[in-house]
């Protein structure tokens, strides 16, 4: 039997072996409204004191709830209760503090699971109280937990003396590391600015006035946590750990955490929203009201509007690394919504309109701007591009960003999908204009030439050497996909005559030279943790620059006047000298140019059109109990779409004996001569 | 001030030129090495053709130089300095769009905006507008670069090392081997990842880690071959005369390996470009090469309608390259030694 | 005998100790604990975050030399835990490591072992093929097919079957796995198909060579003057002469069929060790990349120690020296 028979005959016993399907979900539970997904790469961790990307907040934030929500439709973004009763007010202290009362709701059940037995014999579950709250804040301080908020969320009084407390005890204290970990807290004293006054009241008072407080309560940092889960999950004694596992109040629970390959999140049958559909609470109910856009996409269609959630049963989560078999399978109907991967953006879209084929597929096309920004940094200590080079290197800066066309930029690499940038402040965020034009980010190719001759580099000469003037652009991605973007700036600054060289070295290369100062160029994201100006304009802060201790500001911007202005507006509450104050940092860096900015991203997502209630976020915040599925008519499609085609394996038998008949015949024939 | 690059290019260009031109001389010179080459030209004359085409496309890319653009070209200033290949003047000048168009097509693919060469894109435009069939014969001087540079790292240092552990054996054996043995202990693509991450990934360090990781074979064998060679009998006859040990090294046991040489040099060459490959498709590969060109159509298959065009060129002239250094190898290994190599094909 | 074996045994242990210690020179030598960090947690997290970070995993020792006291040093730390196989957490997500094994490993063997198992007899059965017609139209075809199966690059293979076999014929999922027996089938199908082409045109062009080496050996010759059948021949002297190098080639790949299949388990969803390697590497996680090396090569140099001990059991000729 030659190769191809071999392979004829192994193809033709494993296609009726299995059944001859393409369909990857042979156990699937049909009578289940089931919701398919895919994520690019593995959770890091599931402890929603730590977890900072966004495939574990995709996770865990339908797992683990907030105190405060957003309103899943309206924009700009608005605050809606989560697990309490109404959204706080601040209410300043005489001594110059801020308190804010939290009014729990009372009856919340966390998730049946085996760690509640650390309470009593045979407790499964227990009711959410304040101190599970309060646990889940002292856990951003506990250095153990290494959380990565606990410098913003300093100003919660007490809160970094709590951890210090802590530390203290278990580097002096032998035996303290052992003890239980509410016994730890407990001994550590509390902090003054987390106080729970009752089972069902929480107090935080913040040191100084931080309005931006409100929006960390809808993060999935201050989750309460119980702190049995804590204590029985440490990863002995075949236990997971902590950072392996969900144990929270939400819609859904974790019941399948095969992180490297699946993921499955069910319906958690004791949810308080489920329970208590009489509360009509805010955010355990489908919205009624939203944006005009709504009513065309059918995210306001009466036959959700105002239901009680959860719709869906079960979340498949599937991990697909390569783009490739993750659009395939989303295109045959194998996923619910194409999934974009956090750096590739080319997805099968032409000019930001779906082909004719998809859309007769029933597909729509969903886009939403994400608050984040994307630039390209100078890095402001260099002696050629930075402030050391005076004037001669404002105005290269400024002729550098007058020749990026971000617009065909965005139409080349990511067909549209995105908003070209004209300040830090993307929209949807207090402080962006959409009037405002920036004088340096339309191309001007001749202005640009004449701002460098100005400098002294005419025609992109550098009159020391005589040869066109030598930038390096750095990076720390060494992927063709990025290669290529950079390319495109490459070849814009190439019509003025600059000599930009890419400097794609691994990531570590990349830190090093980071570290050392030794880069000029750069291209960085910022996607906010919360949408407030102010988490955009400190990555300009000269406290935070990169050379004072490795801080945000890569660029290492420092301008007196710049950190005047932000030291004022940032724990201003949205008003109209704060607005003043932005517009003056925003003419600031557009004279200055310590950054060109590039655009605000768009979440892109492909929908198919059983999948209902889906609307794009942008934020880490629960989406999934909002979407609903028609499993019958995805069934029906899925048949339809992945008829397997037959004919090549008979093409292929033929074509295989076709090869071999002559051989023999001719082999027959020099044998008998 | 350092050599600027495409001077320092140009040199290399020529220096392997004479090198090329000095071989074919000393094989010229010896009836061995003539009829043996003759032999092989007469087996494989096209795939050697194919391999000659490469290389002088390799070439003529690697030979550039600079001049002042005329002021009136679109999109560029008077007096700007443009530096370019041979291989590019070949093409128009400017021979970009803005981005995707298919093959022979005088359209945008996206968009139908009218393109500034139409019909004149032989192989299509990638996203970037850069003309497919320039950037893949550009690919042959990497793919040509990591072969042959990584063989020219290679085969010396397993030469320096594999020699004197054959024929001095004793401490300097037990040393090269125990070096043998640690590297080829680990899995080679393993050995591969770690070495470029640490080293980086510029065009020298990753075919220094090529070579690292594919002397060891080759040096094995060396040794053993040197250990065949040391009991011959002329040899002996040599070392008995009191020829000095180096003497003999030089004179009678290298020359006896050249044949292996050239062996090993065919057979590892498809080898490493192929492994340059998957380097790429794990972010660590050569700037323009086929590799990269590859792992492009990782977006460019997941879009609707796929483009294609840009996998086919990279992957027909990686395949052709393969194809062709693979059937003259196995010319080479018939022609020069029948059986030594028969465990390494 | 005893001798010989200690001697085998003491160069194993020598190499290994080598590899770490290269392996310590290459990760830990020449990377900064802070971008470890800084790649573990996010570009975000503040300097305090780093430096427990750096303090929690214990990259905060001194490399090699430690004056107050010269064995708390990551040298011998990294020594230390290797040849105990106290493998620690990984650097990305903190799971321990040696759990990330278990769970690998057989996700990994479930693809590999039939790789080895179908694609042993398929090249064998193939080469025999070529070889038993050789010096024919059948020979040539199947040299040619061989070199230009060889010649293609796994990735072209990799992203051909996904999207022919995948896509468009739609007979297999494009990628995915189940642990369940009665599913695993359907998927391990694509990856296997795509791991038999890649391989088997460098198996056949080597088998191939060895086969028609071992038919013009004298004692075959004599067979066939003696008037035995082509096939008998074949079957009875050629095939089993032939299988010595043949299982010497092949043994030494066994070891690394734990260490599973990098691009192919990685392109088509499969968890096993290959693909936990591959994240490894794109996400700077040096601690897991280690061990995967060091595993590699120990069972490596386990391999070659038993192989080379089952040959001078079997076959007394084989001189120990």
């Amino acid at each position: 039997m030659s190769r191809q028979q071999a392979f004829a005959l192994a193809l033709g016993l494993g296609l009726a072996a299995f059944g001859c399907s393409n369909n990857p979900y042979p156990d699937a539970d049909d009578t289940l409204r089931v919701f398919y997904t895919a994520y690019s790469e593995p959770p890091k961790t599931l402890d929603p004191q730590v977890a900072y990307s966004t495939v574990d907040h995709d996770v865990l934030s339908n797992i683990y709830e907030t105190l405060l929500e957003y309103h899943y439709l309206k924009r700009p973004y608005q605050l809606i209760p989560g697990l309490v009763v109404d959204v706080p007010e601040a209410e300043p202290q005489p001594d110059g503090t801020v308190a804010y009362r939290f009014q729990l709701r009372r009856g919340v059940l966390f998730a049946e699971d085996p760690s509640f037995s650390l309470g009593g014999e045979g407790v499964v579950q227990r009711e959410l109280l304040a101190s599970d709250v309060a646990f889940g804040i002292l856990r951003i301080a506990d250095p153990a937990v290494n959380s990565p908020v606990l410098v913003p969320l300093s100003k919660i009084a007490g809160l970094a003396a709590f951890g210090e407390r802590l530390q203290k005890l278990r580097d002096e204290e032998p035996g303290f590391s052992s003890l239980r970990i509410d016994e730890q807290y407990r001994r550590a004293g509390p902090a003054t600015g987390v106080r729970a006054t009752n089972p069902d009241r929480l107090e935080i008072v913040t040191q100084v006035p931080y309005p931006q407080i409100l929006y960390w309560f809808a993060m999935p940092f201050t989750s309460p946590v119980p702190w049995e889960a804590v204590a029985w999950y440490d990863g002995e004694g075949g236990r997971p750990g902590f950072s392996e596992i969900a144990v929270g109040t939400g819609p859904f629970r974790l019941t399948r955490y095969d992180k490297r390959s699946r993921i499955v999140l069910d319906r958690n049958p004791d949810w308080w929203g489920a329970r208590h559909p009489e509360w009509g609470a805010p955010s355990a109910t489908y919205p009624t009201e939203g944006m005009p856009e709504d009513v065309a996409r059918g995210t306001l269609d009466p036959a959700l509007a105002g239901r009680a959630l959860p719709f869906l049963d079960r979340i498949e989560m599937r991990l697909e690394k390569e783009t490739i078999p993750a659009f395939a399978k989303f295109t045959q109907g194998y996923y619910d919504r194409s999934t974009i991967p956090k750096e590739s953006f080319d997805q099968a879209v032409r000019n930001g309109a779906l082909s004719p084929e998809m859309e007769a597929r029933g597909m729509r096309l969903e886009r939403a701007v994400r608050p984040g920004v994307f630039y390209l940094g100078f890095n402001m200590e260099d002696p050629v591009v930075g402030a050391a080079a005076g004037d001669r290197g404002r105005l290269l800066r400024q002729a550098m960003s007058l020749a990026v066309d971000v617009q065909e930029f965005l139409r080349i690499f990511l067909n549209d999908r995105g908003i070209p940038a004209q300040s830090p402040i993307p929209p949807g965020i207090f402080g962006y204009d959409e009037e405002y034009r920036n004088p340096f980010r339309t191309p001007d190719l001749a202005r640009a030439r004449a701002l460098l001759a100005e400098a002294g580099y005419a025609g992109g000469i550098d009159p020391e050497t005589r040869r066109p003037l030598r930038i390096t652009f750095d990076t720390g991605d060494t992927s063709v996909q990025s290669r290529l973007r950079y390319l495109y700036f490459i070849d814009a600054w190439k019509r003025l005559g600059l000599d930009v060289e890419l400097a794609a070295t691994n990531y570590n290369q990349f830190r090093d030279k980071v570290r050392r100062g030794a880069y000029q160029l750069f291209m960085w994201g910022w996607v906010a943790d919360y949408p407030d100006p102010e988490n955009f304009l400190f990555l300009l802060w000269s406290e935070l620059a990169q050379s004072n201790g490795g801080g945000p500001n890569t660029a290492n911007f420092a301008d007196p006047r710049y950190d005047a202005l932000f030291h004022d507006m940032k724990d201003r509450g949205n008003d109209d000298r704060r607005l003043e104050q932005i517009a003056e940092m925003r003419a600031l860096l557009e004279h200055e140019r310590p950054w060109i900015e590039l655009f605000h991203p768009e979440d892109y997502a492909l929908v198919h059109g059983w999948l209902q209630g889906f609307a794009p976020m942008g934020l880490p915040v629960p989406t999934w109990k909002y979407h609903a599925v028609d499993a019958e008519a995805r069934a029906e499609r899925r048949t339809a779409w992945n008829r397997p085609v037959r004919w090549p394996l008979a093409a292929g038998v033929v074509l295989a004996v076709a090869l071999l008949v002559p051989g023999i015949v001719t082999w027959r024939r020099e044998r008998r001569a | 001030m350092a050599l600027e690059s495409h001077i320092a290019a140009n040199l290399v260009a020529v220096l392997l030129v004479a090198l090329a031109a000095f071989l074919t001389w000393r094989a010229r010179r010896s009836r061995y090495w003539r009829e043996r080459l003759v032999e092989i030209g007469r087996r494989r004359p096209l795939a050697l053709a194919l391999i000659a085409l490469y290389a002088a496309v390799a070439l003529l890319d690697t030979v550039s130089w600079r001049e002042e653009l005329p002021a009136d070209r679109p999109g560029a200033s008077a007096g700007l300095l443009e530096t370019r290949s041979a291989l590019e003047r070949l093409f128009p000048a400017d021979f970009q769009e803005a981005s995707y168009s298919a093959p022979l097509a005088d359209r945008e693919f996206y968009g139908d905006a009218p393109l500034a060469h139409p019909g004149r894109h032989v192989l299509g435009t990638d996203i970037l507008g850069r003309d497919v069939l320039l950037l893949t014969l550009q690919g042959a001087r990497v793919a040509l670069l990591v072969g042959g540079l990584t063989c020219l790292i290679a085969i010396p240092l397993a030469l320096l090392a594999g020699i004197p552990a054959g024929w001095f054996g004793g401490r300097l054996d037990d040393l090269v081997f125990f070096v043998v043995s640690t590297l080829a202990s680990m899995p080679s693509i393993l050995l591969l990842i770690a070495l470029v991450t640490a080293i980086g990934r510029g065009p020298l360090q990753v075919c220094f880690a090529l070579a690292v990781t594919g002397w060891v074979g080759f040096c094995r064998l060396a040794r053993g071959e040197t250990l065949k060679i040391r009991e011959l009998d002329y040899v002996h006859a040599a070392r008995a005369l009191g020829v000095s040990e180096w003497r003999i090294l030089w004179r009678h046991v290298l020359p006896n390996l050249t044949h292996l040489v050239v062996i090993t040099f065919v057979l590892t060459f498809s080898q490493l470009v192929l492994s340059e490959a998957v380097l790429s498709w794990l972010g660590l590969g050569l700037d323009g090469s086929w590799g990269q060109m590859i792992d492009q159509a990782r977006d460019e298959l997941s879009r609707d309608p796929v483009i294609g065009w840009n996998l086919g060129a990279a992957s027909g002239a990686l395949f052709v390259l393969i194809l062709c250094v693979n059937r003259v190898g196995d010319a080479v290994r018939d022609v020069l030694d029948p059986r030594t190599l028969r465990e390494r094909a | 005998m005893t001798t010989w074996l200690l001697r085998r045994l003491v160069w194993g242990a020598l190499t290994v100790l080598g590899v770490l210690g290269f392996l310590f020179v290459l990760f830990f030598a020449t990377a900064q604990p802070e971008d470890v960090a800084r790649r573990a947690i996010g570009e975000k997290a503040p300097p305090e975050a780093i430096a427990q970070w750096i303090a929690n995993h214990g990259y905060d020792r001194p490399r090699i030399w430690n004056p107050e006291n010269p064995f708390d040093t990551m040298l011998l730390e990294h020594y230390r835990r290797m040849l105990t196989f106290d493998f620690g957490r990984s650097d990305a997500d903190d799971v321990p490591i040696s759990q990330r094994l278990g769970d690998g490993v057989g996700p990994s063997l479930a693809l590999t072992v039939p790789l080895f198992l179908l694609g042993l007899p398929l090249a064998l059965a193939a080469s025999l093929l070529v070889a038993f017609f050789r010096e024919t139209y059948i020979d040539r075809m199947g040299v040619v097919l061989a070199v230009v199966a060889m010649s293609i690059s796994i990735l072209i293979y990799i992203l051909a079957g996904q999207y022919l076999i995948g896509v468009l014929l739609r007979w297999f999922p494009i990628s995915g796995f189940a642990s369940d027996p009665s599913v695993i089938a359907r998927f391990l199908a694509l990856p296997l198909l795509v791991g038999l082409l890649n391989g088997i045109g460098s198996d056949v062009r080597l088998y191939r060579t060895v086969f028609v080496e071992e038919t013009n050996r004298d004692y075959v010759r004599t067979a066939f003057a003696k008037g035995a059948g082509d096939g008998r021949v074949m079957a009875r002297h050629v095939l089993p002469n032939a299988m010595i190098p043949i299982l010497t080639h092949e043994v030494v790949r066994i070891p690394f069929l734990f260490t599973g299949a990098l691009l192919l388990e990685s392109f088509f969803g499969i968890p096993g060790l290959g693909s936990i390697t591959v994240d490894a590497i794109h996400a700077n996680d040096f601690a897991t990349l280690r061990v995967m090396v060091y595993l590699g090569a120990l069972l490596f140099v386990a391999g070659q120690i038993l192989t080379d001990l089952a040959y001078t059991l079997a076959d007394p000729r084989v001189r120990l020296g």
